[in-house]
């Protein structure tokens, strides 16, 4: 199957400024990509270069099979801009109305049902919308055709906790349904409960492309056991994947990396009482590309002469 | 009718309307003063009016016959300050075809819909010329109801053939600001450069005729193609207006290609 979006050395200035530079990036067909960076990464600079909003300074790049310089193709692609304006005396209903026809129609029930689940009153003029409900209206034409291809630029900005869960349920029916999605954000919590893989981007760079699934075996977990007696430090020394061990009486705590397989069975030795097992922390390793990639940045400062 | 026109006639619905009582009031209230004026003879007539400086009659127009129908009409209303509203109008429409969304952020969704680029800006330029036709058609109405109403005896097709100058004359500034705001995605420029075209081929049009230093340069002035056939006293201009209409159009081939190239946004 083709990919959904392949890009070769994709780059882009602004003038002298670089907003991203030599993108090699696949999504495949029925995944949810997720996209992360911190601020002024080049997220958006890539999405708006999918869409044709803005040029590329040079590289390649094609949609859905497709040049984007091709308007048809933004036929088949729902798009929610990291900056969202609405404005006016036009309702909402009214605006997506106009969208939808643009879009070669959409059956008013689908918007009406769409605005139930996200709780989102479409009667109001969009200029008195608050910045949640704008969001909300957003989500609502990026989704209303059933795009083959959903590109969202960090969609949960602005949404309460529960509308959120909503977005991510949403999000798993198009996946669900076989249809493709790319979101980013500047976080990885907000992707990590749907995103097949996590591209990470810093500095106008793509620095890993992650399955999420490998990402959370390479989770450091922190584990506690409480035994009924004081155990031995040494029965549990330089076990495969741990780390930070802390033995004192009948407590042990310690994180691992990986599997906690060895230290499963080195416990299994004694009478645990009790386990506690923190949620892997993804974000903790995300972050260590990053810290990474700051250490060599670092080095390289360094050496420069003054 | 296309989508993007309609919802852009129905955005702009309120300016037009605005727009529209906003001329007609200024129509109203001068007109209304024709039967004063032309009835006081000695204080507006020629001979009165020569104790003004030449440069400045010539900036009004030239000022004679102001007694008359034909000539006050021509010098209130279809000298300068008709056009000048048209202009503004229609400049003001012209950047809220692409150069106010981009600034707000509006175009973003419009320009990621399954629509050509091209055909948004001509999408856009039609809606605007509909919406200057609205405007035109409303106070060419109005203008010829008060000529009637206050005994100027101006024929129709004479207030008609001045009121479709002033129509093209400002779809040729709608197109000017639409062609620098799709160029630069910003509004200060494009009224930056329909008030320096507008002011400046005024000055030069009117000036320019008896002040040879600037003569040569009446051809590129807009108003020229306007103000030389003298609509409202001989009627249809034929190749002036077509002359208006072609600059109008290789503006919006301008604002199309320009649009077509840029990023936007940024
Ligand atoms: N219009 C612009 N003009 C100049 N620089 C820009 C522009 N847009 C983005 N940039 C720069 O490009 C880089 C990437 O920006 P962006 O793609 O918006 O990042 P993100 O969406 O990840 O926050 C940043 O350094 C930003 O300053
Ligand atoms: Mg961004």
């Amino acid at each position: 199957m083709t990919a959904v979006v392949e890009t070769e050395g994709l780059t882009k200035f602004y003038g002298r400024r670089r907003g991203l530079e030599d993108l090699d990036l696949e999504i495949r067909p029925g995944e949810v990509f997720g996209y992360l960076g911190p601020n002024g990464a080049g997220k958006t600079t890539t999405i708006r270069l999918l869409l044709d909003v803005i040029r590329p300074t040079r590289g390649r790049m094609s949609v859905l099979g497709t040049d984007p310089r091709d308007p048809r193709v933004r036929g088949r692609i729902g798009y929610l801009p990291g900056e969202l304006a609405l404005e006016g005396r036009e309702r909402a209903s009214e605006y997506l109305a106009f969208l939808a026809g643009v879009r070669g129609g959409v059956s008013r029930d689908r918007i009406t049902a769409l605005a139930e689940r996200l709780e989102a009153d479409l009667s109001v003029p969009m200029g008195r919308l608050s910045k949640g409900n704008k969001q909300k209206v957003g989500l609502i034409q990026a989704f209303m055709h059933e795009p083959e291809f959903l590109i969202l630029d960090e969609p949960t900005g602005g949404l309460d906790p529960l509308v959120q869960q909503e977005f991510l349920a949403m999000v798993r029916e198009v996946r669900a349904a076989g249809r493709t999605v790319l979101m980013s954000s500047h976080v990885l919590a907000e992707v990590e409960d749907v995103a097949d893989r996590v591209g990470i981007v810093r500095q106008g760079r793509l620095v890993a492309v992650e399955d999420v699934a490998a990402l959370r075996e390479k989770a450091v977990r922190r584990v506690e056991f409480h035994f009924d007696a004081p155990v031995p430090r040494e029965e549990f020394e330089g076990l495969p994947g741990v780390r930070d061990l802390r033995v004192e009486g009948a407590n042990l705590s310690c994180t691992i990396d990986g599997r906690p397989d060895a230290l499963i069975k080195a416990a299994a030795r004694f009478t645990v009482v009790h386990l506690v097992s923190a949620e892997p922390d993804l974000e903790e390793i995300f972050l260590t590309y990053y810290s990474e990639e700051e250490a060599h940045h670092a080095r390289a400062g360094v050496q420069e002469p003054a | 009718m296309p989508a993007l026109v309609s919802k852009s006639l129905r955005d702009h619905r309120r300016s037009l309307v605005r727009w529209t009582i906003g001329i007609g009031a200024f129509f109203a209230l001068y007109l209304s003063f024709y039967p004063n004026i032309s009835q006081n003879q000695d204080l507006y007539g020629d001979a009165a009016l020569e104790k003004f400086p030449e440069a400045m009659r010539d900036l009004m127009g030239g000022l004679t016959g102001f007694t008359t129908g034909t000539g006050y009409l021509h010098g209130v209303v279809y000298q300068l300050f008709g056009p000048m509203l048209f202009v503004v109008c229609a400049a003001v429409l012209g950047n809220q075809a692409i150069a106010r969304p981009e600034e707000s952020g509006t175009l973003e969704l419009t320009v990621t819909l399954p629509i050509d680029r091209r055909r948004l800006v001509f999408e856009r330029f039609a809606a605007l010329a509909l919406g200057l036709l609205g405007v035109a058609a409303a106070t060419f109405l109005l203008a010829w109801g008060l000529s009637v109403a206050t005994d100027m005896g101006v024929a129709f097709d004479r207030i008609l053939a001045a009121h479709t100058g002033v129509f093209l004359l400002g779809l040729l500034f709608g197109a000017l600001s639409l062609a620098v705001g799709a160029a630069a995605g910003r509004r200060g420029p494009a009224m930056a450069v329909v008030g320096v075209v507008a002011v400046g081929g005024y000055i030069v049009e009117t000036m320019g005729k008896n002040v040879d230093a600037v003569s040569w340069l009446r051809w590129v002035s807009p108003f020229h193609y306007y103000l030389d056939g003298k609509p409202l006293y001989q009627g249809f201009p034929g190749g002036d207006y077509l002359v208006l209409a072609g600059a109008a159009a290789v503006l919006l081939v301008v604002a199309i290609l320009a649009f077509d190239r840029r990023d936007i946004g940024v």
